[in-house]
């Protein structure tokens, strides 16, 4: 089976523009994954496109999205994800790990 | 981003390709060159379902030495285990023809500074071979590299650090061979069929890969430092890899590849009377071939840290 691509779109209540122009996390082993953010003004939206392998989880994949922007609310941003089986738990960390260091290198 | 002195001290086995990149070279000299930006993915893995990688688990770039500018390589073993794909390998290449020019800019700007300037090719590798899910494009990869290892061959060297996790296998263990100096820690690996297919083919009798002893007593540093497979052993760092390159770019290019295995006819009666030997001896074990050349407590050797192994390690 093909890869599959899922694209989601976001409206953050308290948008949080991303601070630099491109940020680059992770590696696409095995229950892993990679992120790429880069910013774009989007008036306030964000857009997450995840590249997978794995069929039949589109709804968790949004309630874990859904969750980091609410919880980062990054905005402005155009964010593509490789993903290799990763789980829920390792996708929220990797997507945490990278803003916060995208924010702390904008400082 | 972890900062400089943590960089160095971090293990080679566990470090990414990216931060082995990094950490190779002079602090802050590393740019990376078709990195994940440029979304040079594979374009025959999303057919098969297969996860793609933005770098196709190849970092390639450029960074500093003193003057020496060092071309890197360094394969991401977590992806698809290090294996060789059509982009992974296509920029390989590319690295070696990047360094051909500057070699040849270098030779026309200073010419009288070429010896401290002089360019080298690094390969950090972390690979087993051919990726099967593009094979011929793989293969094509291995058989063009070579082509330019030989295109450096009285110009600058070509480098290689083995010391990660996935080791150094399949035809990637051919390439390494070919290259001018070989760097590795005691837990580096390296061969030209992995254990898991020896014992795949042969049997378990043959070859145990669940035995780890077995394997590194096999494949492993320290057998091949005694070997003369690999010309230098060093401690498993960043930094302490850093200063193994930075020490063999200070010697003169003649000197640098006094260190090669194969590439003249002394070397090829150098390697076949090995092969005679081998026959003749019919070792039981790695162990059997370390006491013939000279080491005494042979049982011990696996067991000591690598400063006690290199004060009395006996080699071919």
């Amino acid at each position: 089976m093909a890869l599959r691509e899922l694209n989601f779109t976001f409206t953050p209540e308290d948008p949080r523009p991303f601070p630099v122009g491109w940020s680059h996390r992770g590696v696409v082993g095995s229950g892993d994954m990679e992120v790429m953010f880069e910013q774009r003004d989007l008036g306030g939206d964000v857009q997450i496109k995840v590249c997978t392998p794995v069929v039949g989880f589109d709804e968790v994949w949004e309630r874990v999205l859904d969750r980091f922007v609410r919880e980062s609310q990054v905005s402005d941003a155009v964010i593509e994800i490789n993903d290799n089986n990763a789980t829920p738990v390792v996708v929220s960390m990797r997507m945490r790990q990278a803003i916060e260091e995208a924010r702390k290198e904008a400082e | 981003m972890i900062d400089w002195k943590e960089l160095e001290a971090k293990s080679f086995y566990g470090a990414s390709a990216r931060e082995r990149a990094r950490g190779i070279v002079d602090e802050g000299t590393f740019t990376e060159l078709a990195g994940p930006a440029d979304r040079m993915s594979s374009p025959h893995l999303p057919v098969l379902g297969e996860a793609v990688e933005w770098d196709d688990g190849c970092v390639t770039g450029v960074g500093l030495i003193g003057k020496h500018p060092v071309f890197v390589i360094s394969q991401e073993g977590r992806f698809i285990g290090g294996a060789v794909g059509e982009v992974h390998g296509a920029k390989m290449v590319g690295t070696f023809v990047l360094a051909r020019q500057m070699y040849e800019r270098i030779k026309e700007e200073y010419p009288d500074e070429l010896a401290e300037r002089l360019p080298a090719v690094v390969i950090s590798f972390e690979t087993g071979g051919v990726r099967l899910h593009e094979a011929n494009a793989g293969l094509l990869a291995h058989a063009e590299v070579m082509d330019q290892i030989q295109e450096t061959k009285g110009k600058f060297p070509v480098i290689s650090l083995i010391g990660s996790k996935v080791g150094c296998f399949g035809g990637m263990g051919f390439v390494a061979a070919a290259t001018d100096v070989i760097v590795m820690s005691d837990l580096g690996r390296l061969g030209l069929t992995g254990p898991e297919v020896i014992e795949q083919e042969m049997g378990k009798d043959e070859f145990d890969s669940a035995d780890r002893s077995l394997v590194y007593r096999t494949t492993g540093g320290k057998h091949k430092y005694i070997m003369r497979d690999a010309n230098y052993l060093v401690e498993d760092t960043l930094g302490d890899f850093h200063d193994q390159l930075a020490a063999i770019m200070e010697a003169p290019y003649d000197e640098i590849v006094k260190c090669r295995r194969i590439g003249s006819e002394e070397l090829v009666d150098e390697q076949l009377a090995l092969a005679e030997l081998s026959v003749e001896m019919a070792p039981k074990d790695a162990r059997d071939v370390w006491a013939y050349f000279g080491n005494e407590d042979v049982e011990q050797i696996p067991e000591m840290t690598t400063a006690e192994f290199l004060a009395v390690a006996q080699r071919r």
